[in-house]
């Protein structure tokens, strides 16, 4: 570009070209007819450059951004379709650009003469686009097939006329044809918006301007993110997550990152992942950059313009065929919530390894939150005699993790959703068929932590004023702790679902209002398990689930002891869980007993590690921390890892855990089911007892050394009193 | 000599305007005070001397006495709210603190959002420990599936009591369906705790979703006790000063009522200020002939906008305050943090300017209080478009510090000269405000072009030449009361009050009524034009209803007119083609999908009585010369030299042409090379000026 906008020029441009991208949210989901859009926000709107990178991002499902660019790539690239002024894409095959078959999205060129200055892209979750199950998520498919149509890259408005009969195409495999009608218009309004508005700026200010505008937006954000990247350390860090249940059998798959981190650069690698899986939970290529993108732009580009930019510093490395680079024609239809939330959950776990190793970015290192999303879908004829469909966003209330010193969001949600909305009570009730028992937090299911992960929020609900309807109930994450804790924080609860055959019959709420525990009330109660898919829903039977809680941040003994008498008193936790997980003991007036707490807390730490502790953890402890309990040291001319109390863990090396107590962990207390190939694994002071880790495992495999450093951060950018003498 | 006067009360300035039998007016700008009372007194007893009445006589000839305050929203959002208690239906007492997850982000800018550790800047209004939870259901049809259980109620407010709350806040599911639990549950706490201010969910915010009613019931009740209090307190330091009517108080629907009703339902006066300012402007320009108005108030800290169109002021039934979503029919006031305090730096290698705020204390750089970081003040200063000498409250200000500031923060890290970067400083501001502009236009499919501008707040009248530029705007209006014109706005707005009810009806896409659908919106009719009719009181009114409509499925509806007289097919079909009108004009032809049905949400009713009646204004003052000045416009590089004029209420038929610039008392009004300014017969000065229409 030889024509670059002065540094005032550009910052107009800059904020008009959001505004437009903010113009582009608003127009989507004033005309949507899908709650999804309207109420909640699985959607997604953003501007590219002609090469398919983005530009400008609307802060609703961040796993989206890079996807759209893949479409428009295909498009410029295959040479098969003309690409003329006017032109507007559809396409949601997960096996050219997509997430998932549910997410369509749309794109169209903005021509100026004979040239494209940009593209604009747009995206919404729809409920149903056809395939063996109500809602497209098809538990029992085993090729792609099965699942929703797939559009691969089909010109829906040509030249500005629109292809009805590619419209009626569309609309005939859906089961909701009327809300698919409403959200392609609200799509196809939605470019017209970034059309008009792009063309005006041109128009004002030149083609090669905005062009420009665009471009050095990427650079900049790319310039920032590399700047911030030299602020932390040099390292491997290698992470694991996993999800169970791939609709067939209650297996279970590895989601493994290797992340090294040298310089200004990142290499993710996904190469030790598990095998594509038979079923739906798999994700393609798009899926798995969409995962990274959802962790990486909050994780590191905080303070930064969320754009293209953000992604250049990183390289990917994975082989194909894993659950997440699936291969042609492995079902995907649940990829969202499976495993691209879970590439999710281990690259924010990993950048906030390494976050917690640079004393500026150290208290940004967070628990993992929100580390799945559940699903219940439902349709048949509503209360109005009218065919329905109900994709409950509700489930995006898990709890978010905690950061040190500062307790994770109640009902934050996930990190790919930076602006989240959930429908009221009332509007889900008045819209669908649908009486909620409750809709609140669930005491204990943050992560226990020094800080604590936020709490889950949790529903019941049974269907009102209509006879049944057919529920489509499915999830990772009952039986992993996918929302797990940094530096000897807890894990938050595993997703709990739950059916009460007519536990409400007749609609006889309980007099004395919902339970505590749902399932006291009458009825014939089951546990659904991850993934029991279909299940017919008469009034009268309470469907009831909550899901997972933040992850914690550092050992709970060391909580402030009036914290926990606080969230004790405002519900956030349990009487018992404060004594046996906090150890904190409380006096006859429910005040916490100092001297009574100092000795359980030792008790528990004895417990812990089946003898005395020799020594208190000193929170104080000299060297460059890593989290609270580990200390970093020099000492003859070589590293030593120690623990706060003084306990030399590891020498040349961080490899921390060869010199670490382990113990097996009960994770009944912590409200965690596990997966019957899963345990967890804590890690301990061996004087103090003070917990370092937990790790959630396989069965017979060891625990990894998560952070692996080779070079802290650049001396000249080390604060002077964090600096090791070497 | 009888007097009307209006007085509004900002964080920066206590403003005062006040009118004379005879025609003369007093615009009078003081310091605001921590009482907020000490500010209006002194306003009071200023305008009595510039009257040349002892205060007693002053107060005592007032037949009006119109106020608005941010009061409220000061208390809201440095939490000096009241301690309030919630009871709400078992099982959704965590509804304040889930929030629709929304609340996490409220208030939340741009780069902020990305930054999830600034995430939960607002707790809930009620924290949890003081929500009690009762058994009791309605389902969405008003039928009762669980009865109140008493006992339990009665323990509720037992336990509130023992925590010592001032204000009980009442919110049940489907409460807006069927009242009957609400209202029962006030019984028992107005039996029980005599002295606490109790308010229902049903008529704080009569409408469904239950965080929004939530919300504004808590925030009526956490405000109700401060608020009352206040309106005591400013009522009896006036009657002490010698008045003798009752205070008017300011709403955001656009008018005044009387004090106690504002200390019933606060979150009515939350928003007060800015929305009389727009009333004004709405006659003025009524009066004018122009029907399509952009209201902006440029003050130190935020840039608000109205809008006019086709004559009445354009409406919103919700706004987020302090995190909170408050539900409430309000003149749609946007507002962003922009204006002569915004404080301009480099971000990224590039200039940004705002939000962030110098405000009154430590101020622009200028002021010499202590700031050093450049501000937009700073930068007009420089500009010229200020001199030393032209502050409101005789304040002197330091050029020097101005220059420094700009040079060291903006001009030497970006390699501008000074006046490069002063002149960035105002393009990048007044680009966010046209921004904002373009956004109350263009997104509700208004051409901006087409409107005319009314510029009010201390610099407004300095900023509208470049706003009307970039938007291609001809015209705009500066009244000699643009200073203070939410204050005028106090004084001279109707009494208005507004009534809805939810009216839950679901047609199918050949839009046909039953008859029972139809009886259901007479109902609500009936029901809010009673409402309305018996809170104004004696004396002629008039009352408007209107229907919220959507699209089936879609959330956001419009609001449309219904026809005088008893509802029937007809009528509601006229109303439903008014709905479709609205909706392609604001998205586009081709847009609506009556395919989809349609659902009617709730009925409005909005009554008024008249307010002060005609301006008798006679402005008589000259425009007179004293000088000239450079200022640059365009061109940093091409000052240009323009007349100083000096002038207060100018009389009718006077002309000045650009460049060049007109000081008022608190404003200087900026006229561009090639504009043309001219008084009209109340002394507001139309100015128009050259514009090529924006190419769009």
């Amino acid at each position: 570009m030889n024509e670059q906008p002065g540094p005032v020029l550009y910052e107009i441009l800059r904020n008009r070209l959001v505004s437009v991208t903010e113009e582009m949210r608003i127009a989507l989901q004033s005309v949507s007819g899908s709650p999804t859009v309207t109420e909640a926000t699985d959607f997604f709107t953003g501007l590219y450059v002609p090469d398919g990178s983005f530009a400008t991002m609307g802060f609703q499902v961040a796993h989206e951004a890079p996807v759209v660019g893949g479409l428009i790539r295909h498009l410029t690239s295959s040479g098969r379709t003309p690409i003329r002024a006017g032109d507007m894409f559809i396409g949601n095959d997960p096996y050219v650009a997509a997430l998932h078959q549910n997410d369509v999205q749309m794109a169209c060129p903005i021509f100026v003469g004979d040239e494209v200055v940009a593209w604009a892209g747009v995206m919404a979750h729809e409920t149903d686009l056809g395939g063996m199950n109500f809602a497209s998520w098809c538990p029992g498919a085993t090729e792609v097939f099965q699942e929703g149509l797939r559009i691969p890259a089909v010109k829906l408005v040509d030249r500005g006329e629109v292809r009805e009969d590619v419209v009626d195409f569309i609309l005939a495999a859906s089961r909701l044809p009327t809300a698919l009608g409403l959200d392609l218009r609200a799509f196809i309004a939605t470019l017209n918006v970034a059309t008009a508005r792009i063309t005006d700026l041109v128009s004002r200010y030149g083609a090669p301007m905005i062009s420009a505008t665009l471009h050095r937006m990427i650079d900049e954000s790319e310039a920032a993110l590399r700047e911030r990247l030299r602020q932390l350390p040099d390292a491997v860090v290698h992470v694991r997550d996993f999800l169970e249940h791939d609709g067939h059998s209650n297996a279970l798959y590895t989601v493994d990152l290797a992340l090294t981190k040298r310089g200004d650069a990142i290499t993710m690698d996904f190469s030790g992942s598990s095998l594509q899986a038979p079923g739906f939970i798999n994700a393609t290529r798009p899926g798995l950059q969409g995962g990274i993108t959802g962790a990486l732009l909050p994780a590191v580009g905080f303070g930064i313009a969320w754009n293209e930019g953000l992604l250049r510093p990183i390289t990917v490395v994975a082989p194909d065929g894993l659950i997440c680079t699936a291969q042609y024609p492995a079902p995907v239809g649940s990829a969202t919530v499976e495993t691209i939330w879970t590439v999710t959950n281990v690259v924010h776990r990993a950048l906030s390894l390494l976050l917690a190793c640079s004393p500026p970015h150290a208290h940004r290192a967070q628990g993992v939150s929100s580390g799945t999303m559940a699903t219940f879908n439902m349709g048949g004829t509503n209360q109005y005699g009218e065919r329905f469909g109900l994709h409950l966003l509700d489930p995006l209330a898990g709890g978010s993790g905690a950061y040190a010193g500062r307790d994770g969001v109640n009902a934050g949600g996930p990190p790919a959703v930076p602006m989240p909305a959930i429908a009221d009570v009332e509007s889900n009730e008045q819209a669908s068929p649908l009486l909620y028992l409750y809709r609140r937090l669930r005491a204990d299911s943050g992560g226990a932590g020094a800080a604590r992960g936020g709490l889950s929020a949790e529903v019941a609900l049974t269907v009102h004023g209509i006879e049944g309807a057919e529920a489509l109930v499915m999830t990772h994450g009952a039986e992993v702790p996918n929302s797990t804790g940094i530096f000897g924080g807890r894990p938050g609860s595993t997703v709990r679902q739950r059916i009460g055959v007519q536990a409400v019959a007749g609609t006889r709420l309980p007099a004395e209002g919902p339970p505590d525990d749902v399932t006291d009330l009458p009825g014939e109660w089951r546990e659904l398990g991850p993934k029991p898919g279909s299940l017919p829903m008469r009034a009268g039977d309470v469907f009831a689930v909550r899901w997972q809680g933040g992850g914690g941040y550092g050992d709970p003994l060391s909580r402030d002891p009036d914290a926990v008498a606080a969230d004790v008193s405002d519900r956030l936790v349990s009487r018992s869980a404060a004594t046996a997980v906090y150890g904190v003991a409380f006096d006859g007036d429910g005040r916490v007993d100092d001297r009574a707490t100092r000795a359980l807390r030792r008790r528990v730490r004895a417990g812990r590690l089946g003898a005395e502790p020799t020594a208190e953890p000193r929170p104080d402890a000299t060297g460059h921390p890593i989290g609270p309990g580990l200390r970093l040291l020099a000492e003859d001319g070589e590293w030593v890892v120690r623990s706060s109390a003084g306990a030399e863990l590891a020498r040349g090396g961080t490899a921390w855990r060869a010199g670490a107590t382990s113990r097996r962990v009960d994770p009944s207390e912590l409200g965690i089911d596990l997966h019957e190939q899963l345990i967890m694994t804590e890690w301990l002071c061996p004087l103090s007892g003070e917990s370092l880790a937990v790790d959630v495992h396989r069965v017979g495999a060891a625990p990894l050394e998560e952070l692996m450093l080779e070079e802290l951060m650049p001396e000249e950018l080390m604060p002077e009193d964090m600096l090791l003498d070497l | 000599m009888r007097f009307t006067v209006g007085t509004d009360v900002g964080g920066t300035f206590t403003d005062l305007w006040a009118i004379a039998e005879d025609g003369r007016q007093a615009v009078i700008k003081v310091p605001s005070t921590a009482d907020i009372i000490g500010g209006i007194e002194a306003a009071t007893r200023e305008a009595a001397a510039l009257f040349g009445l002892p205060v007693a006589r002053f107060c005592g000839a007032i037949e009006r006495f119109g106020h608005g305050t941010t009061a409220g929203l000061n208390a809201l959002l440095t939490g000096r709210a009241a301690r309030a208690g919630l009871i709400t239906t078992a099982g959704f007492g965590d509804t304040l603190e889930i929030g629709r997850m929304k609340r996490q982000v409220a208030g939340l800018g741009e780069l902020e959002v990305g930054d999830y550790l600034q995430r939960n800047r607002w707790a809930p209004l009620v924290p949890r420990r003081l929500v009690r939870e009762v058994p009791e259901r309605i389902d969405r049809t008003g039928r009762v599936l669980l009865a109140l259980d008493e006992r339990a109620a009665e323990q509720a407010i037992a336990s509130l009591a023992a925590e010592r709350v001032q204000a009980v806040a009442i919110c049940t599911l489907w409460s807006v369906a069927n009242p009957v639990h609400e209202d029962r549950l006030a019984e028992l706490v107005r039996a029980a705790l005599p002295e606490v201010f109790v308010v229902v969910s049903h008529e704080a915010a009569a409408t469904v979703g239950e965080y929004a009613r939530m919300s504004t019931t808590v925030a009526d009740a956490a405000l109700g006790p401060v608020v009352s209090t206040y309106l005591a307190a400013l009522d009896e330091r006036l009657v002490t000063l010698g008045l003798r009517r009752p205070v008017l108080v300011m709403t955001g629907s656009g008018g005044v009522v009387g004090a106690a009703e504002v200390g019933r339902h606060p979150v009515a006066a939350l928003m007060s200020g800015p929305a009389a300012g727009v009333i004004v402007c709405r006659d003025i320009a009524t009066d004018l002939g122009y029907d399509r108005v952009l209201t902006i108030d440029v003050g130190g800290t935020s840039f608000d906008v109205g809008t006019v169109v086709d004559g009445a002021a354009v409406m919103r039934s919700q706004v987020t305050v302090a995190g909170a979503d408050v539900h409430h029919p309000a003149i749609d006031v946007a507002t962003i943090g922009a204006g002569g305090g915004s404080i301009a730096g480099v971000r990224g290698g590039a200039l940004a300017v705002g939000p962030a705020s110098a405000g009154a204390d430590p101020g622009p750089a200028c002021y010499g209080r202590g700031g050093t970081l450049p501000t937009a003040t700073d930068a007009d200063l420089v500009l010229g478009v200020f001199a030393e000498d032209s502050f409101a409250g005789g304040l002197k200000v330091d050029r020097a510090a101005a220059e420094h500031a700009i040079a060291t923060h903006v001009g030497e890290p970006l390699g501008l000269d000074l006046l490069d970067a002063a002149w960035g400083i105002r393009a990048v501001l007044d680009s966010r405000m046209a921004d904002l502009l373009r956004s109350v236009t263009i997104e509700r499919g208004h051409d901006p072009a087409e409107f005319v501008m009314f510029a009010n707040g201390g610099q407004g009248p300095s900023h509208a030449w470049a706003l009307c530029q970039q938007l291609g705007i001809a015209t705009f209006v500066v009244t000699p009361t643009a200073t203070v014109q939410s204050a005028l706005g106090t004084g001279v707005s109707e009494i208005r009050q507004t009534s809805g009810r939810p009216s839950y009806v679901r047609l199918a896409a050949d839009a046909t009524a039953t008859e029972q659908q139809l009886a259901v919106l007479r109902t609500a009719g009936t029901q809010v034009r009673d409402d309305v009719v018996a809170r104004l009181g004696d004396g002629p009114v008039s009352v408007a209803l209107s229907v919220a409509v959507r699209y089936r499925g879609q959330a956001h509806h419009l609001d449309v007119a219904l026809p005088d007289g008893p509802l029937d097919v007809a009528g509601l079909g006229t109303s439903l083609r008014a709905f479709e009108t609205d909706y392609e004009s604001l998205y586009g032809a081709g847009a609506g999908f009556g395919g989809a049905g349609f659902e009617l949400l709730s009925v409005r009713a909005i009554g008024s009585r008249p307010g002060a009646g005609e301006n008798s204004a006679r402005p008589a003052d000259p425009i007179v010369r004293e000088g000239d000045r450079e200022v640059v416009f365009d061109d940093p590089a091409v000052p240009f030299t323009c007349a100083v004029y000096r002038t207060g209420f100018p009389a009718p038929g006077q002309q000045v042409d650009g460049p060049a610039l007109i000081c008022f008392p608190g404003q200087t009004l900026v006229i561009p090379p090639g504009g043309r300014a001219r008084t009209d017969r109340r002394g507001n000065v139309v100015v128009t000026i050259p514009v090529e229409a924006e190419k769009r």
